[in-house]
């Protein structure tokens, strides 16, 4: 009697356990890198933004798939006519990872926080233009700007809401971070893995569908597929398109694609000869073939890309507007005469160590020594390179960029005389004024007519000569459903997804 | 006994002390600096920033003082914290420490064991077809790089036996039968190129010994050959085989890093190289000196081995 009432309940148990996992599983996802700390305020790298980045933290706002910002910890907001004053009411029910709730103490700080000296976060520029930050009632936050910044929301978008206690604590967060996203942190292994579980506590009723995200750490390219192919991944996120194009037509297989915001440029110094000369950056743009680069490096799985990426569909201009964008060797030569240098010129490109980038350099040197140029190529170690490129210890580099959804995100900072990331030392009167224009502005057809003319200058005659958008691939299997990949990179709508 | 001991500690104390100040100094030379790395290519970065970093990190001071503050810390066992994570140093070591020793293990028990009988067996046929069939798959051992062993025996795998889990880690306490899985493939593809290197050498050794004059005896007074080979021949060919299992032990508790790499194990040598892919001082100076420590001791282990096997040395 005892014993069969006994092997009932461990079979009703079993049939609980069985039913638990067919309806909710661990995602096992393959990245080919872990991330070096998880705090939302501090980490650079994708490995630690695809992470934490709309699973574990969320902004007052969110970038949808279009690229579009929509709400998220913020139901709605308002803005002053001014521009000056922006009133945000925040979502009600919403708790952080550890019980508490979320309220507009929470948002002041984490502003303050991304703001702080002391924190040194390298987000505090997307937030320079704020004055201050105020809990105005639990549920409503209202910031004052020093000017308009039409860049606003969409940068609030990356600025994660942590927990007030968090303000002036510089380390926990980077070892076990509090969120409020639909998954929480459980468990980080070094060089393992990264465990997150279902927040059961989530605002969004009915998500996440899936009890976890799991994402194993998996160096090597050929491992992950034969992982995805055998079912012990079931996700390989933003993948390149020699990898995709192996996985595709293997059973249980299916690709998803998206255009990347981020892009691969040939950046000059144009604080020293040769590239002091605007008419020398045009040759150099004169001189490559974008398409040929997008079908030798890319296997065709991209697009020749001027200063905006075509998945920012409301701003980028397309590429036939740009005249030297269709390639002309012998213009380029025409042009680097004018310019009065004596060819060859003679100039090295120092590459960014990624097999995507070393690639198209090498098409980039055989198409401008074809024009007038002897290029040499410096593959460089990534410490190596970053420090010369922020030192500005180059004549010309080539390099992949994450691209923003704002256009003032990118160019202000890149091509403004004195901009923080302005590695060319580029100056030009026109252009600073149309950005400072373009981002005191609210009225969006006067920001695009702005943005219009800047794109046309730096199309050819900028410091950088920006060549391809590639796809950007996930690979997954078939039986993972709902998942839509977003451009930047961000996997936040592995929430709606089921497996 | 004692005496050799205590030479041995004191040479223990010599090489962590220089190894510590040459990797200090190293990785400092190297271009590009921890802070540099941490706020990558992508942000705004203005010097003022940087100066803010490398302060809280403590670049900022004389690199003397820096070491003398590092040695200070590490002698009273505080290796200090992650410049990245924030975590304790002591522990990432620890955890990457596992995978390693398990891998090290189940390679020489693989590789070490069988080496024995197959270079006696290449000894006792030398010449003969076996002994050619062995030797040819020994030197393709030798020569196949164990990136592609590793990557072909996951792909034959995936094909025969679709629902084995042969990626990743998980550690013997947790699930003992998933741990082995895993450490199969690994195991085989680092076990290999060592048992193809020591039959080698346990066949040649054994064909030194088995000229011997002794051997000649042993065969006179009428001995089976399987106990002039074993007993006999085999005790003397065993020195240049420890010396040689010494040296490659050393060389595994470093990490196997590119079977790391690609069985997806978070070892010890993943952690070294990432360490020093991001520049993290702490972390890649407190990994070396535990890998140059276990390397010094495991030599040392080794030349206590020579005592019990050949009494000569005890005199």
């Amino acid at each position: 009697m005892v014993r069969s009432a006994l092997r009932g309940a461990i079979g009703a148990g079993f049939m609980v356990a069985a039913i638990a996992s067919a309806s909710a599983q661990v995602l096992e996802i393959g990245a080919d890198a872990g991330p070096t700390g998880l705090d939302p305020h501090l980490i650079t790298a994708f490995p630690s933004f695809m992470v934490v980045n709309g699973n574990v933290y969320e902004g007052l706002t969110a970038i949808d798939k279009d690229l579009k910002t929509v709400p998220s910890l913020a139901e709605s907001w308002t803005a002053a006519p001014d521009g000056k004053t922006y009133t945000f009411k925040l979502r009600s029910g919403v708790k952080f990872h550890d019980g508490s709730d979320m309220n507009a103490e929470d948002v002041v700080a984490s502003i303050k926080r991304v703001q702080s000296k002391d924190i040194a976060s390298p987000l505090a520029s997307r937030l320079a233009a704020i004055e201050s930050a105020n809990a105005v009632d639990p549920q409503t936050v209202e910031l004052k700007l020093k000017e308009p910044s039409a860049a606003l929301l969409s940068s609030l978008a990356y600025i994660a809401i942590v927990p007030s206690a968090m303000e002036a604590n510089k380390d926990a967060l980077q070892k076990a971070p509090v969120g409020t996203g639909p998954f929480k942190f459980q468990e980080w292994q070094p060089n393992g893995f990264i465990l997150l579980t279902k927040n059961d506590a989530y605002w969004e009723k009915g998500l996440p569908k899936l009890a976890g995200l799991k994402f194993n750490i998996v160096p090597e390219s050929a491992t992950r597929q034969v992982g995805l192919s055998n079912g012990q991944y079931a996700l390989l996120p933003n993948i390149d398109a020699a990898t995709a194009l192996q996985l595709k037509g293997k059973p249980n297989v299916k690709l998803a694609e998206t255009m990347d915001l981020a892009y691969t440029l040939i950046g000059m110094n144009v604080s020293k000869p040769p590239f002091d000369n605007a008419k020398v950056r045009e040759a150099v743009n004169y001189a490559i073939n974008r398409q040929e680069i997008v079908d030798a490096a890319l296997f065709g799985a991209g697009v020749p890309g001027g200063p905006l990426s075509p998945a920012l569909k409301s701003w980028a201009l397309n590429v036939s507007q740009f005249a030297c964008y269709k390639p002309d060797p012998a213009k380029a030569q025409a042009l680097l005469k004018e310019a009065g240098v004596s060819t060859p010129v003679a100039v090295t490109l120092k590459v960014l160590p990624r097999q995507d980038v070393k690639d198209i350099a090498q098409v980039v040197q055989e198409q401008l020594n074809k024009a007038g140029f002897k290029v040499e190529l410096v593959n460089q170690e990534q410490g190596q390179f970053i420090q010369d490129w922020r030192n500005s210890n180059f004549d010309m580099f080539a390099s992949i960029n994450a691209g923003q959804p704002d256009p003032d995100e990118y160019f202000y900072r890149t091509f403004r005389t004195g901009g923080s990331t302005n590695v060319f030392k580029y100056s030009d009167a026109e252009i600073d004024g149309l950005l400072d224009q373009a981002r005191s502005q609210q009225d969006q057809a006067a920001r695009k007519t702005a943005y219009d003319k800047v794109q046309q200058k730096l199309a050819c005659s900028g410091p950088a000569a920006h060549l391809t958008y590639g796809t950007l691939f996930s690979a997954m299997n078939s039986k993972l459903q709902g998942y839509d990949v977003l451009p930047n990179r961000s996997l936040m709508l592995l929430r709606n997804a089921s497996y | 006994m004692n005496r050799v001991l205590l030479a041995r500690f004191i040479d223990l104390i010599f090489v962590l002390f220089g190894v510590s100040i040459i990797v200090f100094l190293m990785i400092r030379l190297i271009p590009g600096d921890a802070v540099a790395i941490m706020l990558g290519a992508n942000t705004e970065i203005t010097p003022e920033r940087m100066a803010e970093l490398n302060r809280r990190v403590g670049l900022d001071r004389p690199i003397v003082e820096q070491y003398l503050l590092w040695a200070g810390a590490a002698l009273r066992g505080d290796f200090g914290t992650s410049l990245w994570t924030g975590r304790p140093v002591a522990g990432e070591i620890f955890l990457h420490l596992w995978p390693t020793l398990e891998l090290t293990f189940l390679a020489l028990l693989i590789g070490a064991v069988l080496a024995v009988p197959v270079g006696c067996l290449m000894a006792q046929t030398r010449g003969g077809a076996a002994d050619v069939a062995m030797r040819v798959t020994a030197i393709a051992g030798l020569t196949i790089p164990s990136f592609w062993l590793g990557i072909v025996l996951i792909l034959l795998l995936a094909s025969w036996a679709p629902g084995f889990a042969s990626l990743g880690y998980v550690p013997f306490s947790e699930d003992p039968i998933g741990n082995l899985q895993r450490m199969t493939l690994p195991a085989i593809a680092l076990a290999l190129p060592i048992l193809a290197n020591l039959s080698r050498l346990v066949r040649s050794a054994m064909l030194d010994a088995l000229g011997q004059d002794y051997v000649r005896t042993a065969r006179a007074k009428g001995l089976a050959e399987r106990k002039v080979v074993y007993k006999h021949a085999l005790r003397n060919a065993l020195i240049p085989f420890l010396t040689s299992v010494g040296i490659m032990t050393g060389y595994l508790l470093g990490g196997a890093i590119v079977v790391e790499q690609v069985f997806a194990i978070p070892g010890l040598g993943r952690l070294i190289l990432g360490a020093i892919a991001e520049r993290n001082y702490p972390l890649i100076q407190a990994t070396i000196l535990v890998v140059t420590a276990g390397f010094v001791l495991v030599n040392f282990l080794v030349d206590l081995l020579y005592i019990v096997v050949d009494p000569r040395v005890r005199a």
